[in-house]
């Protein structure tokens, strides 16, 4: 199985020793930045562009193959022609790119391609981002910063603690189910069951021999898990020691100051609709 | 001196699924026990009750000469370890480091002794080379050394191993059973209870416990217990192989003698 996004990729760059949470706050940040419109096409063509250079520099730094990107990015095309569909034949009131052509007494405007254009490029922007964190961070370390961030949250008796316990088991199971899925799979198939073949209600009926098997086996795996868990003295309820420690360097702080920098930036010019060809005496598009 | 006391032991599920009756037996310090018995006879139950996973049981369980209840049950844990069947299903943390720290986050040792501790019991059960690793990059044999250094790492006076070794292929059964041997020479004072199918295991012992329907039907040293095929069988149990190759001798005629203890002992004596 084959999960280019989501896969911790174990090098050692300067992207991966950053600390989780910096890490985490940036990619959110990044994210924030990627939203805000600008106010002409060419400021979004430099401010997208700003970004899209960033974020590529970025996940070109983790080390991830240009393979793993593409294949990642494979599954757009449905959301591409999706978009073109739907803004050529909405179009926006005000379209200041021109007219591509009519026919028939329909216009297409340029202004629809530019914004599915756009919307895409967002989107390929998140996946970048998404995928430079999580194939440069462990998932227990993200877990943890997540755990820190909800640390604030304690004395409202939100469980933290456990929470981050709950979802750092289940990163450690998923490949235990997986090969579970895989083994009852295979003896389902050697039983007779056919899963890739027949009508969808065949291949539907097909995957409850698969599922239940699978829930029942988790089942047993959770309470022997909590068993050998109670024996080695858990108790949510106490306090822990903590033996993984996250640390804050001062490039995390640069870097995190950096990305604060530019999504301020971006927010400012968005917000204040500030066009830098025009304060230049170029009449842009 | 006696750390583990059980008297009159019995566990019911339900009115109708009665598991233990009326158990008795102790523990000596720095033991070596095997439990062995048939599929169903109550060890594993017995075993859950020892760890104070079975509330529900009647009569007396003493450990370290605290009555197990619901006061003692954290004193009392923190020096028992146990190894279960399933590798993959107690294994904690997401690699082997972070699952030995498991069991010393929950004791509260602080995070600046942890890294020796860990990397102490790492060395001691042959997984130094692995900290980093995740678990599904480990064979099951190591999963139980993890499982074993982790129980270790806790500073135990009892281990046991329940059928620890049931999943594993020959050779890694083999290591684990050769682990546990290497760690009772290190640690006199350390006690184990090891429950198993294998009689060659318990051959080994200091004492055998045999099981049958939720009773102990015997308990003694292996050359006793197992000089009992008769009783044996009658539950179906075998004897390790030498003491049933003995068996078959002495019934077709042949005068063994006593001092003789192992096969290898009986092949010499036999050519001679």
């Amino acid at each position: 199985m084959n999960f280019a996004l989501g896969k911790y990729v174990p090098y050692d760059t300067w992207v991966h020793r950053m600390d989780a949470r910096a890490k985490l706050a940036a990619t959110i940040l990044f994210m924030v930045a990627v939203f805000f419109p600008m106010a002409t096409w060419t400021m979004t063509l430099v401010a997208q562009g700003f970004l899209l250079l960033f974020v590529s520099f970025i996940l070109a730094s983790t080390k991830t193959r240009l393979r793993s990107i593409l294949t990642s990015l494979k599954s757009l095309w449905v959301m591409v022609l999706f978009l073109l569909i739907i803004y050529v034949l909405v179009p926006k009131a005000t379209n200041t790119l021109g007219v591509a052509w009519t026919w028939n007494g329909w216009t297409v405007y340029w202004d629809s391609f530019a914004e599915a254009a756009r919307v895409i490029v967002r989107l390929v922007m998140m996946i970048m981002i998404a995928m430079a964190l999580t194939s440069s961070t462990k998932p227990l370390d993200l877990t943890y910063a997540l755990q820190w961030y909800l640390s604030p949250l304690k004395p409202l008796h939100f469980p933290v603690e456990e929470v981050a316990m709950t979802i750092s088991i289940a990163l450690r199971f998923i490949p235990t189910l997986l090969e579970d899925a895989m083994r009852v799979m295979r003896a389902q198939s050697s039983r007779g069951v056919d899963f890739a073949h027949g009508n969808l209600w065949k291949r539907i009926t097909g995957l409850t021999s698969l599922i239940i098997p699978l829930f029942v086996s988790s089942f047993l795996r959770s309470e022997e898990l909590a068993n050998a868990m109670e024996c080695r003295c858990y108790d949510p309820r106490e306090k822990r020691t903590k033996y993984r420690k996250l640390h804050f360097r001062v490039s995390d702080i640069f870097l995190l100051l950096a990305m604060a920098v530019i999504t301020a930036g971006i927010i400012t010019i968005s917000a204040m609709k500030i066009d830098f060809f025009a304060l230049m005496g170029i009449v842009a598009l | 001196m006696n750390i583990a006391e059980i008297r009159h032991l019995s566990f019911a599920y339900n009115e109708t699924k009665s598991v233990l009756h009326d158990v008795s037996f102790s523990l000596e310090e720095g033991k070596y026990y095997c439990l062995v018995g048939h599929n169903g006879s109550g060890k594993s139950t017995l075993a859950k009750c020892l760890m104070g996973l079975q509330s529900e049981f009647e009569g007396d369980i003493i450990l370290f000469g605290l009555p197990l209840d619901r006061k003692n049950l954290f004193s009392i844990r923190s020096r028992i370890g146990i190894v279960f069947q399933n590798p993959d299903n107690q294994f904690v943390g997401s690699t082997v480091a972070d699952d030995i720290a498991f069991g010393l986050e929950n004791k509260r040792i602080p995070r600046e002794k942890m890294q020796s501790i860990i990397d102490d019991f790492a060395a001691k059960t042959g997984m130094a080379e692995y900290l980093d690793r995740e678990p599904s990059m480990l064979s099951g044999g190591q999963k139980q050394r993890v499982a074993i250094a982790g129980v270790l790492a806790m500073g135990p006076d009892l281990i046991i191993f329940d059928e620890a070794t049931s999943m594993l292929d020959p050779k890694g059964k083999k290591e684990i059973i050769d682990l546990v041997h290497q760690l009772r020479k290190e640690n006199p004072g350390l006690t184990i209870l090891s429950i198993t199918h294998d009689v060659e295991e318990a051959a080994r012992a200091d004492e055998v416990l045999v099981m049958n329907k939720g009773s102990i039907l015997m308990q003694g040293k292996p050359e006793e217990v197992f000089s009992r095929i008769d009783d044996l069988k009658a539950i179906h149990l075998s004897a390790p192989f030498f003491y049933e190759l003995r068996a078959a001798l002495i019934e077709r005629g042949l005068k063994i003698p006593e001092d003789i203890k192992t096969a290898e002992q009986l092949e010499e004596y036999l050519c001679r």
